[in-house]
């Protein structure tokens, strides 16, 4: 029951981040819940993610939005790849270390993001809500984590 | 369920790995390249999650209400001046617009126009909403069930929001203006200028593809020119704030985030407009019922 939690939370990520918020300007620099989510549980419970939850996760974000399909579902899996196979080095990641991590792979991901569209577009495109939208994200990294750590030794302890 | 060894499970894991990588790559490139498979499978994903989104949403919209009434009350004396300024200015444009009106139907009448298609409103709730990718557009509670089809106008009361480009039973996809793949073919109010409104992922597109020698200046009302008898003409879509690499960049008139109510102009099928609700008397001032008549002659 509790080996659902990341996938619940994950879809939860996945809702709010398509959520119309009514606040002027919001939408071009939404934090990316789902990233954030899919990167505490990769640090924390790698065991509990699977490729094939990732990828589905991504391509149903990227159905919804309209974004082409593959390209959120790629960044999951390259992070969690990534993630997976520098944390073996770690018993228990201090958290700023966890959170430089995050910020260096939320960089990674908005470059990797916005190369990719200005390829498709083959024109340079807008960098400036991108680093916004970043930035954000990773300011938002700390409250994420803390209420899914929260959640998750709530609902997981109890089993160990 | 078969036990496996740890070393053939992360082996498998490793292969399933790589092969749903390869698959993402894959379905980024065919995306670009099939367009008909990738619509329709968008397309039933959307009706399928419409109504878990619409739900979802509506925490949203309660939020957005509780705001615009905290706002409304905090500003009620000024706005209640402003409105009072704007509401006699509104009286005199009426008398303008009757006697237009009035002098419009007898020239059509002098030149024997046929009548032009008239339009009707599909209004929708915005249920979700692109935010923070690449890509700009919405989904809109509303499909081919209650008139919604591809490429109709979606508006606001200030003025173009975006074009449908997919529907569903259900749900609908409008793709803002401001996005990149966005091309809407407009003109400059009150010329005979053809360009058209193309997206940028910023938030102010850009005019391209204006006739050669055209001058476009600071300042010009940008509308939409019509398209396929889908689109309707003269909706007002921004105004022109300034250039960008000799390029001429439109501020759109309408908010394009935090749009919670949409209307899918219906335009081409010979119904009626649906009758504005007639003004109620203000301050003892009558409501004009001239100026209605007039319009739906």
């Amino acid at each position: 029951m509790a080996k659902l939690l990341p996938v619940a939370t994950m879809v939860f990520a996945m809702l709010l981040s398509i959520e119309p918020v009514p606040i002027a300007g919001y939408a071009a620099v939404a934090p990316a819940f789902t990233l954030m989510a899919a990167y505490h549980w990769t640090v924390y419970r790698p065991d509990l993610l699977s490729p094939l939850m990732l990828f589905a996760i991504g391509t149903l974000q990227d159905l919804l939005t309209g974004e082409l399909p593959g390209v959120t579902a790629l960044l999951l899996l390259l992070a969690y790849a990534i993630v997976v196979t520098h944390r073996s080095r770690f018993v228990s990641p201090p958290f700023p270390f966890v959170w430089t991590g995050f910020t260096l792979l939320i960089w990674g991901a908005m470059l990797l993001s916005w190369i990719l569209h200005s390829l498709l577009a083959a024109e340079l495109l807008d960098l400036r809500s991108s680093i916004f939208r970043a930035v954000l994200t990773i300011s938002g990294f700390p409250i994420a984590t803390f209420l899914l750590g929260r959640i998750q030794r709530a609902l997981m302890t109890r089993r160990g | 369920m078969v036990r496996l060894s740890p070393v053939r499970r992360a082996t498998i894991q490793r292969i399933a790995f790589t092969l749903l990588l390869l698959l993402s790559v894959l379905m980024i490139a065919v995306s670009k390249t099939d367009q008909m498979v990738l619509a329709s499978l968008r397309i039933s994903v959307m009706d399928a999650a419409a109504p878990t989104l619409e739900i979802l949403s509506r925490p949203a919209g309660l939020l957005g209400s509780v705001m615009r009434q905290g706002s409304d009350f905090f500003a009620a004396y000024r706005e209640n001046a402003r409105l009072a300024k704007e509401n006699s200015e509104l009286l005199q444009w009426q008398q303008t617009a009757l006697s237009l009106a009035s002098e419009n139907a007898q020239l059509r009448e002098l030149l024997k126009l046929t009548p032009e298609p008239a339009g009707s409103y599909v209004t929708a709730r915005v249920i979700a909403n692109s935010g923070g990718t690449d890509v700009r557009s919405l989904i809109v509670s509303a499909g081919r069930e209650h008139g919604v089809a591809r490429g109709q106008a979606a508006i606001t009361g200030e003025g173009l929001v975006g074009r449908v480009t997919e529907v569903g039973n259900r749900a609908a996809r409008v793709l803002l203006i401001t996005d990149l793949n966005s091309r809407v073919p407009v003109t400059v109010a009150g010329s005979h200028l053809r360009a058209v409104l193309m997206g940028n992922n910023s938030e102010r597109p850009n005019l391209r593809n204006a006739e050669a020698g055209a001058t476009i200046k600071i300042g010009d009302r940008i509308v939409t020119l019509g398209q396929g008898g889908v689109f309707p003409p003269g909706l007002p879509v921004g105004v022109v704030t300034g250039f960008d690499d000799g390029l001429p960049q439109v501020e759109p008139y309408a908010e394009l985030s935090g749009v919670g109510y949409l209307r899918l102009v219906d335009y081409g099928l010979g119904e009626a407009l649906p009758n504005p609700p007639a003004p109620g008397p203000r301050n003892g001032k009558r409501p004009d019922r001239a100026l209605s008549q007039a319009i739906h002659r």
